[in-house]
């Protein structure tokens, strides 16, 4: 695990105005000053120092016009302004609520694998027994009350039940057995789901707050709204904003493609913006072509039964995506799981389906493809790619890996899993991936060979009847992968230092070589990204934000004496709480601090019964105070709810101690 | 944990007998301290009053507890190895089995047709609408392809109100609705919809196309009855398929064969005396398929007689037909309540994104805990959502669009209905308008002779055939239907020829023929885009026209005059 180099080029820029948005002129010229000051500084002695700016912030936090959110710009939660103030040379150019101001270059990390070094596979830490007994009686007793309830209600408050009783010859649209989970069980925690909000969902988002006046049959809005800090949304780049060059280059969408381009991509739906982003979606993942759905279920929904067909056999790991399993459903292959992430269950299934061949018949099966996710989204276990692809070469399948959540996210070029371990992409048959998440834009791709995805795109479903991707969700797409591969600018002689690769050699069979900035012309001609996005810098230093805030986040609660679940580079942290009560206690606790922070809650059956849990999504948005943030608060709250199971209380750090050795914590592996 | 649970249910029973008897211990133990209880005799009493009542639901309780214990300690990866036909093979017989073992390619190559139909998509340049600009051409041309009946392509105010709403809320949601997805703006969207149609509720979904299929299944659960219209779309096709209830078709658009299969279920029903199962009926305001309209009041007065539900999909009709778009309802003037559930698309009808089921409270709540694609994936990006408001409130201030839109749908009917070459399945109001090859202009009539040897007609397999249209409603009646209305052998013999592949081939060939001429002419039209081989009832190929409002009846007149000329020209010259 590389550590950080302080020389990289970072997020924030130096002592350039021309793209920053207008500003308040308050703020404007406030830190117009502070630059005029700082040069006059660096003119006189050499080096500058960092002292602390004139005004609260020199950043565009302070001007008012830039979010509708800013009613409360007293910072009583924290989380308006940075806990340290902007010293005079750092000129920001995002908002501090949606995309966090930090500076400290130390704060950086690189994802990457460490070749030769084994994967971890996935465990399962048990708690102490006293807690999984209680769990399993607290569902007991849910379960129990639940069915007195039932019973009781079913014959004193019968209308209250008309719904789930057959009626007038009508059969229940919803009957009291299947809905008994939902009702007894997940309405009493329904003040952790569906929260509504309002605003970007970047590095804080706001609140609209509710009210129950009758145990969550019906939520009232109160008319007050809290901004959090979220560690919530699949938010990993932090691309979800609402300032900066990406929404800016969506903007010019707009005004230039409107929308939405009416219709299927083969009924006079496709634009030029479809081309564009493939190619670029294709070159971002290392594959031959790619093609772009509109909606990331629908990717695998829709694709997946043009891949399979009867006579085939996907392998699916058992903790799959829902829209995998939809997909594979709908395909009529026949399908077979195997246990989360284990090789050796892979392998001896394999084993086993091939040598047996199709059920009854014995005719070996036509195809078989193995479904595996990049990395999982419920537990932030990273898929054992180099295991899979030296079974893939003995065994012949063909392998299809969902990267919704690794893609952006994962790797030091940020191009997912096959980044991360340093394998050629080319040696995966399909990638699929979702923009939804670090892209912050909607929809999804799959990529292949040119022949494959060519079939995709007349014989998948979505082709002729889903409705194509919407201009500015492509341009988002476009400029937020533009700004982390950077741009070769139009003359390639004019190249100066050693950031511009010249073309990448062939891909070699063993080692990847990554393939380096995007060329111009990959872009739409009328598209002008900001220098910081067009030279990479920003996006790799997102990268390295989030590569150190994941790690950091994993180890703190590690060290804190939690379970967490799922690889330490992960920045899906998966926190067990097991009981189901302490779900809601969690959230609510979580939510009421003075800086509020909202976590999403899980459980069956999401996940298995026993093991619900808190799931946090950490993203580069967020500054490694918020980290710290984070885990002052689960620490007390982890001490008011007994969570603190892992680790032995005589190995455990302080908070204060993670917080100052925070770069050595993140740089520790497990 | 679940491993070592199930590795002790897979031992022989013997090992279990000591925990039988300390089970039977614990109880007796549980039995006595609960008696020593306060009030534990009143609850005595009433479980066993209650069980006198109804020993039935005793006896669900205690399989509804094994059951739960049952799920409990199934291992999900058990492997399959007790099955009869499981062989035992070595571990060199595997190894070999494995190294002879070869996979059909992934994905073979397309066929040279459909790489030229692929190629020759038109591609616009810019922003889409009533005349985009094509970058294979260069020039403008006017567009009788992209789905934009309203018009509201490339509005201006729509336009600036997603860059407001980009400024407020950036693009994406980074969430599923669940977990901090669902936005005010999203909320609001589902309120004016449910204004506008006149229901309780409704709920939005991020893909018009992934709607209807994953409504089915948050519904239609095993052993319930689907009774759905043979020519349904291909996403509610793949709804039903996912929900694993039981189905009966009935004939495109016939709503009395429709009748006689309700008729038949009850007369199922009462033989069994079956449980009560959720019944529904499944059709298309106005279909994809053909552009034909559903008789609404009809099927209304049907599913209140049989006790249906009715889902009812309007993708093609919300935003399409009616006074002021509110699609069916507002033609045949029908309570959208009366429909239990109603999915549109906001992607289709409001040029926006995504789709929407409106409802009652308890059909859309429900929705929002079992419809597979909203709990799983993002909702939809804001300035989506909002867009479609605006075109929302478009509607209610300028139902003028429709009359405008009307005018030109009539006006392309006048033109096109006198061809002589052309049939046309889609119902005079509908601006999804299908245009197929007469039969007696199809390169079916000159093959016959070569297809209709007993050899070749037999090994037709897949595609069902299809009845000449009928003066008014559908067109196609697959072959299990001929139990329930019988048509003379050669007029099926004729309609399974149409739909013979070679005939589908050829046919297409000259549509993209037609299609690829009107381009020329700066007219942009489509085929109808189909899964060949994937479809339940394989459709007559066609080419698929969407008129617009914001062409002026001048345009609309002049391009459709073009597909006319062509088609006059592409056709004639076979004869
Ligand atoms: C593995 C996986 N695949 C697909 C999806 C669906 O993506 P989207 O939310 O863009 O529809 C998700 C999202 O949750 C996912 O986790």
């Amino acid at each position: 695990m590389a550590l950080t180099k302080p020389s990289t080029p970072s997020i924030f820029k130096k002592k350039s105005t021309t793209s920053l948005s207008p500003m308040a002129s308050a703020a404007s010229y406030l830190s117009a000053l502070s630059q005029a000051d700082a040069r006059a500084r660096e003119q006189m002695n050499g080096s500058p120092t960092s002292t602390p700016a004139l005004s609260i912030s020199s950043s565009v936090t302070s001007s008012s016009e830039d979010t509708v959110l800013h009613e409360e710009d007293d910072n009583r939660d924290g989380l308006a302004l940075p806990a340290r103030p902007p010293t005079s040379e750092q000129v920001f150019t995002t908002v501090h609520t949606e995309f966090g101001h930090c500076a400290n270059e130390k704060f950086r990390m690189t994802s990457q694998h460490t070749r030769g070094e084994p994967v971890p596979g996935h465990v399962d830490q048990d708690p102490p027994y006293y807690i999984l007994l209680s769990t399993y009686i607290s569902y007991l007793i849910l379960i129990v009350l639940g069915h007195i309830r039932d019973f009781l209600g079913k014959r004193f408050r019968a209308s209250s039940y008309h719904h789930l009783m057959p009626r007038d010859g009508y059969a229940p649209l919803n009957s009291d057995f299947d809905s008994f989970y939902t009702r007894r069980l997940k309405t009493r925690m329904d003040e952790c789901f569906s929260q509504p909000v309002t605003g970007v969902a970047g590095r804080t988002i706001v609140l609209l707050d509710r009210m129950s006046p009758d145990y969550n049959h019906t939520q009232l809005f109160t008319g007050t709204r809290t901004r959090a800090l979220n560690i919530s949304s699949y938010n990993y780049l932090g691309f979800a904003q609402a300032r900066g060059g990406c929404a800016d280059a969506v903007e010019e969408s707009i005004k230039r493609y409107g929308v939405s381009t009416c219709g299927s991509r083969l009924e006079g739906g496709s634009s030029d913006l479809h081309t564009i982003s493939e190619a670029l979606v294709a070159k971002f993942v290392g594959m031959e072509d790619a093609l772009i759905s509109s909606m990331g279920f629908a990717t695998n929904s829709t694709f997946i039964p043009a891949l399979v067909g009867k006579g085939c056999l996907v392998i699916s790991d058992e903790l799959n995506h829902a829209s995998i399993r939809f997909g594979v459903r709908i395909s009529g292959a026949s399908v077979r799981m195997f246990k989360h992430n284990d090789m050796k269950a892979l392998e001896s299934l394999l084993r086993e389906v091939i040598s047996q061949g199709q059920p009854k018949t014995h005719r070996p099966w036509k195809k078989i493809l193995v479904i595996v996710e990049g990395l999982y989204s419920m537990e932030g276990t990273l898929v054992n790619l180099p295991a899979i692809i030296e079974l893939k070469k003995k065994y012949k399948f063909y392998l299809f890996v969902d990267e919704a959540h690794s893609v952006g996210a994962m790797g030091p070029h940020g191009r997912g899993v096959a980044d991360y371990f340093g394998i050629n992409p080319r040696k995966i048959d399909v990638l699929m991936g979702t923009f939804t998440k670090s892209f912050g834009a909607a929809g999804g791709y799959i990529a292949g060979s040119k022949t494959l995805i060519d079939r995709l795109r007349v014989h998948g479903h979505s082709g002729p009847y889903a409705e194509a991707m919407t201009p500015p969700v492509l341009i988002q797409v476009v400029a937020s992968m533009a700004s982390i591969m950077g741009v070769k600018p139009p003359q390639p002689h004019a190249s100066s230092g050693g950031l511009r690769l010249t073309h990448a050699p062939p891909p070699v069979e063993e080692e990847y070589h990554h393939p380096g900035p995007a060329p111009h012309s990959a872009l739409p001609l009328w598209l002008a990204l900001p220098q910081e996005l067009s030279l990479g810098t920003e996006g790799a230093t997102r990268l390295r934000r989030l590569a150190f805030n994941s790690r950091y986040l994993h180890n703190g609660l590690i060290k804190l004496g939690f379970i967490t679940y799922g690889h330490p580079a992960s920045p899906i942290v998966p926190l067990l709480l097991f009981n189901p009560g302490k779900m809601c206690m969690f959230h609510r606790m979580m939510k009421d601090r003075q800086t509020p922070i909202i976590v999403v809650v899980v459980a069956y059956p999401a996940t298995p019964l026993v093991t619900s849990r808190v799931r946090f999504c950490v993203s580069a948005a967020h500054t490694k105070e918020d980290i710290d943030t984070i885990l002052q608060a689960c620490d007390e709250v982890g001490d008011v709810l007994d969570l603190k199971h892992g680790i032995p209380r005589s190995e455990r750090w302080t908070i204060d101690e993670i917080s100052s050795r925070a770069v050595e914590l993140a740089g520790m592996m497990k | 944990m679940a491993d070592t649970i199930n590795l002790t249910t897979t031992t022989t029973s013997s090992t279990l007998e000591p925990v039988f008897s300390f089970l039977a211990q614990a109880l007796t133990t549980l039995e006595t301290t609960f008696y020593k209880l306060p009030g534990s005799a009143v609850i005595q009493r009433y479980v066993k009053s209650s069980h006198q009542n109804d020993p039935g639901r005793t006896i669900l309780e205690l399989i509804l507890v094994v059951f739960a214990i049952r799920t409990l300690l199934q291992s999900r990866t058990r492997a399959d190895r007790t099955g009869s036909h499981f062989i035992q093979f070595n571990k060199k017989e595997i190894d070999e089995l494995v190294d002879e073992w070869a996979p059909e390619p992934l994905g073979a190559p397309l066929t040279p047709s459909e790489q030229y139909d692929l190629h020759a998509l038109p591609i616009v340049a810019g922003q889409n609408g009533v005349k985009p600009k094509l970058v294979s051409t260069g020039k403008t041309a006017v567009n009788l392809a992209s789905l934009n009946f309203a018009g509201l392509a490339g509005n201006e105010y729509i336009k600036e109100r997603a860059v407001e709403t980009l400024r407020k809320y950036g693009l994406g949601s980074c969430g599923p609705p669940g977990f901090y997805g669902t936005l005010d703006v999203h909320m609001d969207l589902e309120r004016d919809i449910a204004d506008f149609l006149g229901t309780e509720a409704s709920i939005l979904y991020s893909q018009g196309f992934s709607t209807v299929s994953s409504v089915i299944p948050a519904f239609c659960k095993r052993g319930d009855i689907i009774v759905a219209d043979r020519g349904v779309n291909f996403a509610i096709q793949k709804g039903i398929q996912i929900s694993r209830s039981t189905v009966r078709w009935y004939d495109h658009n016939d709503l009395e064969s429709l009748e006689a299969v309700l008729q038949s279920i009850e007369k199922d029903r009462k033989k069994r005396r079956g449980p009560l199962t959720r019944r529904f009926i499944i059709t298309e305001g106005i279909f994809e398929r053909d552009g034909a309209m559903v008789d609404l009041p009809k099927i209304i007065e049907l599913k209140y007689k049989y006790k249906y539900r009715l889902l009812l999909d309007e993708s093609y009709s919300f935003g399409a037909v009616g006074r002021t778009g509110r699609g069916l309802t507002e033609i045949y003037n029908v309570p959208a309540s009366k429909v239990d559930m109603l999915i549109g698309s906001c992607a289709i009808g409001l040029c926006a994104g995504g789709g929407f089921c409106a409802g009652s409270n308890i059909v859309v709540d429900h929705q929002r805990i079992n419809g597979p694609s909203f709990v799983f994936s993002a909702a939809m990006p804001a300035l989506l959502a909002v867009s479609a408001s605006e075109g929302i409130n478009i509607f209610r201030s300028t139902p003028s669009i429709f009359e405008t839109l009307q005018e030109n749908v009539r006006a392309a009917r006048a033109i096109l209905d006198k061809v002589e070459y052309l049939t046309i399945p889609s119902h005079p109001a509908s601006p999804l308008i299908h245009i197929q090859i007469k039969p007696a202009y199809s390169p079916a009539a000159s093959t016959s002779n070569a297809l209709s040897s007993p050899s070749s007609s037999s090994s037709v397999g897949t595609p069902a055939p299809l009845s000449p249209p009928p003066s008014t409603a559908g067109s196609l009646h697959p072959v299990s239907a001929a139990m329930l209305t019988p048509t003379k052998h050669t007029r099926d013999h004729h309609e399974k020829l149409l739909l013979h592949p070679e005939v589908i081939e050829a046919e297409e060939r000259l549509l993209q023929e037609i299609v690829d001429e009107c381009l020329s002419q700066n007219v942009m039209v489509t085929k109808a885009k189909r899964l060949r081989g994937q479809e339940n009832v394989e459709a007559r190929p066609g080419l698929k026209l969407a008129i617009s409002a914001g062409l002026t009846r001048k345009e609309i007149e002049k391009a459709v005059g073009v597909v006319k000329a062509v088609c006059v020209k592409v056709l004639g010259r076979r004869k």
